[in-house]
């Protein structure tokens, strides 16, 4: 069982100001969805580098791989109603680009690139949403699956404090150990792998080239797989087509 | 693996169904339930859901449930008057007696004890009392002679949704739920994981009403039990509870007479 109520603020809170993730608090909306789907939810964060370097054909090939992402998950209609995403950008400054929305109510954005890597305040983040979020859940008893955040970026943490990034991994390695979420790491062209390393639990796949087309639709697999499973069985990572580890 | 259910005052319906992402998927059937009435009128039940990530869940699944149905089913007719004490300890060992009948067969096949995972959940119900024992999710409900329903057992389950306890599990005989409902009731329900969120009310955890009361009315009714069970069967693969639910499904439903 989960202990929700040390997050989001207290134990990790750095002495610099941290971008907080403020949850909606419009919870009279929330219990109309709520009611009106009331499927088990298996939430993702994306939580996508915008850096200055992703510009280009990086960020265009993201940019795609997101709408590949939605079209595909929306063929599938329970999947649709179950796998919920969010997008998170960060680059000198973290970005709640999209809350959680199920498939059937996303739009991907298109995403512009600039400036630094603020990594560590966006993992802080992306954990906030996925507690907040599993917070609702129960509030509006509503089953769901352990929760991903899946984080790309081309480069390694920049900008801020190296306390922030500290913590930032080591409340991956606290939420790892205690089942609360699952980290995942893909590292695009120039990443710093080592430094990824360091900071998921789980090893760091480097992207081939450009593939987001191939990595969205296996992430979008998985997605739909955990959407439909009933047990615990935490999909391994298969042989991906579109990195190496 | 059923029996006729005859005997002079209990009165039983069970059913199990593939469900729809089971049959997309190319999966056998994972669920699988035991039924017995005794000549004494105790109905003995084991329902019994393999775990869909478990290579053999639906042969772990199997073996459960009749192995401990058949040990209870001799333990029993030896005794004609059981008492609540008794039957609990007879349901502790009538899961351990599951769990090693498991491991066998895992050896059997060398495989591991995992890859036929399951869930149990095992019924002793006399006239005068229900006793029930529940490894991981699933539920047990009884309806009083008032009509007021009660949750016996309830799901076992983590923080998620995809997440249980099995047999097999480590420590799962210790911490399994072991309850008594002392006196008489009038209806009997059992449930595996597939029905969870049709048949509770959530978060309160409690059983949905109108989902119950109309399966009991029904069950008030039956006179020919073949067709009761054709009914029954009808009614769970309808479309409005498979859009509800897409994981195999079995329900046992019971009613005390005379």
């Amino acid at each position: 069982m989960s202990d929700s109520s040390q997050y989001p603020m207290g134990k990790y809170a750095g002495k610099q100001p941290i971008y907080r993730y403020q949850s909606p608090t419009d919870s009279l909306l929330d219990g109309i969805e709520f009611a009106e789907n009331p499927e088990p939810r298996c939430p993702c964060v994306l939580l996508l580098d915008t850096s200055g370097s992703m510009q280009g054909a990086p960020i265009e090939a993201l940019n795609r791989g997101l709408q590949m992402f939605r079209d595909e998950l929306i063929r599938d209609s329970l999947a649709a109603r179950r796998v919920e995403v969010a997008v998170v950008a960060f680059d000198s400054g973290v970005r709640v680009v999209q809350d959680f929305v199920t498939v059937d109510q996303f739009q991907p954005p298109v995403l512009a690139t600039g400036g630094s890597t603020y990594m560590g305040q966006a993992i802080h983040t992306a954990l906030d949403m996925v507690e907040s979020r599993k917070a609702q859940y129960r509030m509006h008893g509503i089953a769901y699956y352990r929760p991903w955040v899946f984080m790309i970026t081309d480069g390694e943490p920049q900008g801020e404090a190296a306390e922030i990034v500290h913590q930032a991994a080591q409340r991956i390695r606290d939420d790892e150990l205690s089942k609360r979420v699952a980290f995942f790491a893909v590292g695009v062209d120039n990443a710093d792998m080592e430094r990824l390393q360091g900071i998921a639990v789980r090893a760091p796949v480097k992207l081939i080239g450009l593939r987001f087309a191939e990595m969205f639709l296996w992430l979008s697999a998985s997605m739909q797989s955990i959407s439909h499973s009933q047990v615990d069985d935490q999909i391994a990572l298969p042989p991906p087509g579109w990195g190496t580890v | 693996m059923e029996t006729p259910a005859q005997a002079c005052c209990w009165r039983a319906l069970s059913v199990s169904l593939c469900g729809v992402s089971h049959q997309s998927l190319d999966l056998p059937c994972q669920d699988v339930h035991a039924l017995r009435i005794l000549d004494n009128g105790v109905l003995i039940a084991a329902l019994a859901d393999g775990a869909g990530s478990a290579k053999y869940a639906e042969v772990g699944a199997t073996i459960a449930a009749t192995r401990a149905v058949e040990m209870l089913s001799a333990k029993l007719t030896a005794n004609s008057a059981p008492d609540e004490e008794e039957c609990k300890r007879l349901l502790q060992k009538a899961m351990q007696t599951a769990k090693e009948a498991v491991e066998e067969a895992a050896a059997g096949r060398e495989a591991q004890a995992s890859e036929l995972a399951t869930t149990l959940i095992l019924l002793i119900a006399s006239p005068d009392f229900i006793a029930a024992a529940q490894i991981g999710d699933g539920a047990v409900v009884v309806s009083d002679e008032e009509g007021k329903l009660v949750m016996l057992t309830s799901p076992q389950s983590g923080e998620y949704i995809n997440e249980t306890s099995f047999l097999i599990s480590p420590g799962a005989i210790e911490a399994m739920q072991t309850e008594i409902y002392s006196g008489r009731v009038k209806y009997l329900a059992a449930f595996t994981d597939g029905l969870q969120r049709l048949a509770l009310k959530m978060p309160e955890n409690v059983p949905h009403e109108p989902f119950f009361q109309p399966l009991f009315r029904f069950m008030e009714k039956v006179t020919d039990e073949q067709q009761a069970q054709e009914s029954l069967t009808a009614f769970l693969a309808s479309p409005r509870i498979a859009e509800r639910t897409e994981d195999d499904i079995t329900l046992l439903l019971a009613t005390l007479r005379g």
